[in-house]
């Protein structure tokens, strides 16, 4: 009987041997696995353009304020990171770090002065100078909707010291000794808890809890609990109690926002505090901490007692540990709970610009690498230029439109000469995802399109000049199977002979087409493609007058060499992709193609300043707080459908289109509608004054108007007009002074 | 004479044009106008052989910069281009031509119309084998630059390589002409 006993017991050994050991081996290699594969599964970022301060940079003081609470940082002492204070016109601020993918760039202290809207210096605590500073780019949002977690790897490094030790005192202060489980710590919590008659001690370590957070379903039970020991004790075989820890600090639970669960104290900080993780007080760190232990029991906000006890126990470890003082302690322990979880995520910032970059991203690379991989997406976006569109085009559609909600709209920034979009709305609620009209509204263009039937004509100086005399009047254009086309001038009336500059300035109908005509259709379908623009395969005159459908950002594609003086770029929204580790994924580098037509651009430039100061924009110099030359061109479509507005200098391109969603009637003009939006938006960006080059193979004489005949500057009606060298007409005016030249003197600019 | 002349015509006109030097002496002006005029009789018989040790790069700059000795284009920069555009140099001197881009882009922002950062921008492309963009930017740089002077010289011969590479010679000899135009004509703008 008792050596059946014992053989029953020996077997039972046996067989729980045998079938536990390979248990253990497969948890042992499974813990190493998915702790390795870890670091695969983050969020990828996107970042905003970095700002660049330096001296004699055009900024305003909102706009630098406001891009600092952009990169998340908080009006306060700026002895600590993340703070910044502002008296008067100066600036002190304490940027955190950032790891850019080509340096890592430390916290650090800075003060700016600011004298008329322009960075007068820039120094650091020590009073020196500093050429240049790169402050950290805003976060913009993750690439949706690949994953439903919310996470980002900080390095261990970079939390900080009172967060790292803090959470051993409070979770496990034997974590540096043991091998994965604490089995005094156990006894002891046992016995706390016995004594206490409630739980109120944990026995688990940093290690299991890590486990649990990877690995584990969320239940209770003694297989699990098995489980997780023996992972616990692999991962502390496989890898350094630096990387466990940096992993427990990026992945444990804090917390929900609506369906993404929130892991790790970086992304808690920025969510229930708006601070990056290095800008935490002691009293926020403790809360944090506090709520490790059961993020929704201990939820400041749902609910906020207990989490305030919680809070002051963490204070209460702090102290026994030595990490604060008593006089900090008492306090910190006054402190209300000062929880902003404002951020409302649901509501997407910059929806329409990380719709763009996403599909860029889909464009360049597989779904699998860009899945949970942790990039880091650099982006052109400018925080501030972005606002000042946003708020533009909002406040611009409701002062405009006949019933409360009837228009849409979309709005672009591009820096002209790089191609790169600084801002991107479409839609007049801009963080609503949905419909994004910037990319996806193809829209007729209307006579938006006319500068390019211009620029073919005057890209023949033997043919075309700015002063050559241009029929407006009826025409009939024949089309096979069709009416014939008989287009009507905007106001009903034909102008008779009209100069080629006017004819785009008050963007005749019947004069463009007669000049489209003489050039050719097929000539500006070509050229509608050199620059980059699809346009199927069949060529209907109405083109000639815009009946072409494009989006916004089409349009600025279409634009952006006139503003870049003839250097065509494409649009780049995207500037760097990097991984986890910083290293380069994909670049997209400024690229540079000179259009040939050096000339013939220069006088379109002067066409569409003309426009604007006496053309169907003329309207736009008094709503601009100052001008700094903007050229421009408006559109309008039949009915009133859309209205569009392009204008630019050398430093900004922007387009404006509104319209109705349905393409119904809007009454809608791109002169009142679109205009008055873009000039809104423009009185909001830094411009800075530039003069205008005018290529040398220019030349400027007086003429006189209204037939063009060279005159002199005497002349009452004389305006100095640039021509292609030899161009110019030979008839001369009637108040001609021999004497006198009608060559304009060098060196006057205008 | 005429020609001697002629060229301290253009010393009076540049350096006028330039607030950071001191008006030479007459003296002064005529010894820089002979040097100059004595380089470039020699280049024009002698065009320098491109040797294929020297980076395409090189290839472009050590030429101009031996042609024009005494006479270089030194603007007022902003400090912040300045940094970057040490640093850019820098990398590129330790072969890191990606981040040499990086901070040219960066200086770009900053200053999109400087002809220095343009070129040397060009000159990168050279390296990396991007003969449109290394034209482009040349090119850019040309418009924008001061038509005149060592960077005219880089501007153009990074042209003319560029041409030859993508086998448009008839280009690539007009780039070579122009090359020789950079030393004599004033800079003609209005």
């Amino acid at each position: 009987m008792r050596r059946l006993l014992i053989h029953t017991i020996l077997f039972l050994f046996g067989l729980s041997l045998g079938l536990s050991l390979p248990w253990f081996w497969w948890l042992d290699r499974e813990a190493e696995r998915r702790f390795a594969e870890r670091q695969w599964t983050q969020d990828s970022r996107i970042y905003g353009r970095p700002l660049e301060l330096y001296v004699g940079r055009k900024l305003r003081l909102d706009d630098l304020i406001f891009e600092l609470e952009r990169i998340g940082m908080r009006a306060g002492d700026p002895g600590r990171v993340g703070r910044f204070r502002q008296q008067a016109a100066r600036v002190d601020l304490h940027a955190p770090a950032f790891r850019f993918p080509d340096q890592d760039q430390a916290a650090q202290r800075l003060r700016i002065e600011l004298v008329g809207g322009v960075v007068e210096s820039l120094e650091n605590p020590g009073g020196e100078s500093l050429a240049l500073v790169r402050l950290p780019p805003a976060e913009l949002g993750d690439l949706l909707p690949m994953g439903s977690d919310d996470r980002t790897l900080t390095q261990l490094a970079d939390f900080p010291p009172l967060l790292v030790t803090g959470i051993q005192a409070v979770e496990d202060r034997q974590f540096r000794h043991h091998h994965g489980i604490d089995p005094r710590g156990l006894a002891r919590a046992i016995w706390t808890n016995l004594r206490r008659g409630a739980v109120v001690q944990g026995g688990s370590t940093i290690t299991q809890q890590l486990v649990k957070n990877l690995f584990l379903s969320p239940d209770r039970s003694l297989i699990r609990k098995l489980n997780e020991a023996v992972m616990a004790i692999s991962l502390e075989r496989h890898f350094s109690k630096g990387e466990i820890l940096e992993a427990y600090l990026n992945e444990v639970y804090l917390g929900q926002d609506g369906a993404q669960a929130i892991h790790g104290f970086g992304r808690a900080s920025a969510y229930y505090f708006g601070l990056p993780v290095q800008a935490l007080d002691v009293d926020q760190i403790a809360l944090l901490i506090g709520m490790a232990r059961g993020a929704s029991w201990y939820h400041p906000v749902r609910n906020p007692e207990r989490a305030r006890i919680r809070r002051d126990f963490v204070l209460g470890q702090f102290l026994d540990t030595g990490l604060i003082d008593s006089a900090q302690h008492d306090r910190l322990a006054e402190r209300a709970l000062d929880v902003s979880t404002h951020r409302q995520r649901r509501q997407r910032p910059n929806a329409a610009f990380l719709e763009l970059v996403s599909r860029q991203l889909r464009r360049d690379y597989r779904d699998d690498d860009l899945r949970g991989t942790g990039l880091k997406i650099f982006t052109t976006l400018s925080p501030s230029a972005q606002h000042a569109a946003e708020q533009g085009l909002a406040r611009g559609l409701s002062a405009r439109e006949r019933q409360a909600g009837e228009l849409q709209g979309a709005a672009i920034l591009i820096e002209p000469s790089s191609g790169e979009i600084r801002a991107l709305v479409g839609d007049r609620q801009a963080s609503r995802r949905g419909f994004n009209r910037a990319l996806d509204a193809r829209r007729s263009v209307g006579s938006v399109i006319k500068p390019f039937v211009y620029l073919l004509a005057l890209a023949q100086p033997d043919r075309y000049t700015l002063t050559s005399p241009i029929i407006d009047e009826p025409i009939e254009i024949e089309q096979p199977g069709r009416e014939p086309w008989q287009p009507r001038n905007h106001d009903d009336i034909s102008h008779g002979e009209v100069a080629l500059m006017d004819a785009l300035a008050n963007s005749y109908n019947q004069a463009t087409v007669a000049l489209g005509m003489e050039i050719g259709l097929p000539a500006l379908y070509r050229l509608l493609g050199q620059l980059g623009i699809e346009t199927g395969d069949e060529q209907h005159p109405s083109a000639l007058l815009g009946a072409i459908s494009l989006t916004p950002l089409q349009v600025a594609q279409l634009y952006q060499p006139l503003a870049a003086e003839g250097y065509s770029t494409p649009l780049r929204a995207i500037t760097q992709v990097v991984d986890a580790e910083n290293r380069e994924i994909g670049r997209y580098p400024m690229r540079l193609r000179p259009i040939r037509e050096e000339g013939a651009l220069a006088l379109l430039d002067f066409a569409l300043r003309h426009a604007v100061t006496d053309g169907t924009a003329r309207a736009l110099p008094a709503l601009l707080n100052e001008d700094p030359g903007v050229r421009g061109k408006t559109g309008t479509t039949n009915d009133r459908r859309d209205a569009w507005f392009v204008g630019y200098t050398r430093q900004w391109l922007g387009v404006v289109w509104t319209g109705r969603d349905d393409n119904a009637p809007a009454g809608v003009t791109g002169s009142s509608t679109a205009l008055p939006i873009w000039a809104e938006i423009a009185n909001a960006l830094p411009f800075r004054p530039q003069p205008t080059q005018w290529p040398d193979t220019l030349e400027w004489f007086w003429i006189d108007w209204p037939q063009a005949r060279l005159a002199s500057e005497q002349c009452p009606n004389a305006l100095a007009v640039p021509f292609i060298q030899g161009s110019q007409p030979l008839v001369l005016s009637d108040c001609f002074e021999p004497a006198s030249t009608s060559r304009r003197a060098r060196g006057r600019r205008r | 004479m005429r020609v001697v002349e002629g060229a301290k015509f253009i010393i009076d006109r540049y350096l006028n044009n330039n607030t950071m030097n001191r008006i030479p002496s007459a003296c002064t002006k005529t010894a820089i106008a002979l040097t100059i005029l004595v380089v470039f009789t020699a280049c024009a018989t002698q065009p320098p052989a491109p040797t294929e040790d020297r980076s395409v790069a090189e290839q472009v700059r050590a030429p101009a910069a031996e042609q024009t000795r005494g006479l270089q284009v030194f603007p007022l920069r902003n400090p912040a281009v300045t940094e970057l555009s040490e640093a850019a140099l820098a990398a590129e001197q330790q072969g890191d031509l990606d981040q040499a881009t990086l901070l040219l882009e960066r200086a770009l922002r900053i200053q999109p119309r400087d002809p220095e950062l343009l070129q040397h921008m060009a000159e990168i492309r050279l390296e990396r084998g991007e003969w449109e963009q290394a034209e482009g930017f040349a090119a850019r740089s040309f418009d924008v630059g001061p038509r005149l002077g060592e960077i005219c010289q880089r501007n153009w011969r990074t042209m003319a390589l560029a041409r030859e590479r993508l086998m448009r010679f008839d280009e690539a000899a007009t780039a070579r002409e122009r090359l020789q135009s950079c030393q004599i004509e004033p800079p003609a703008r209005l």
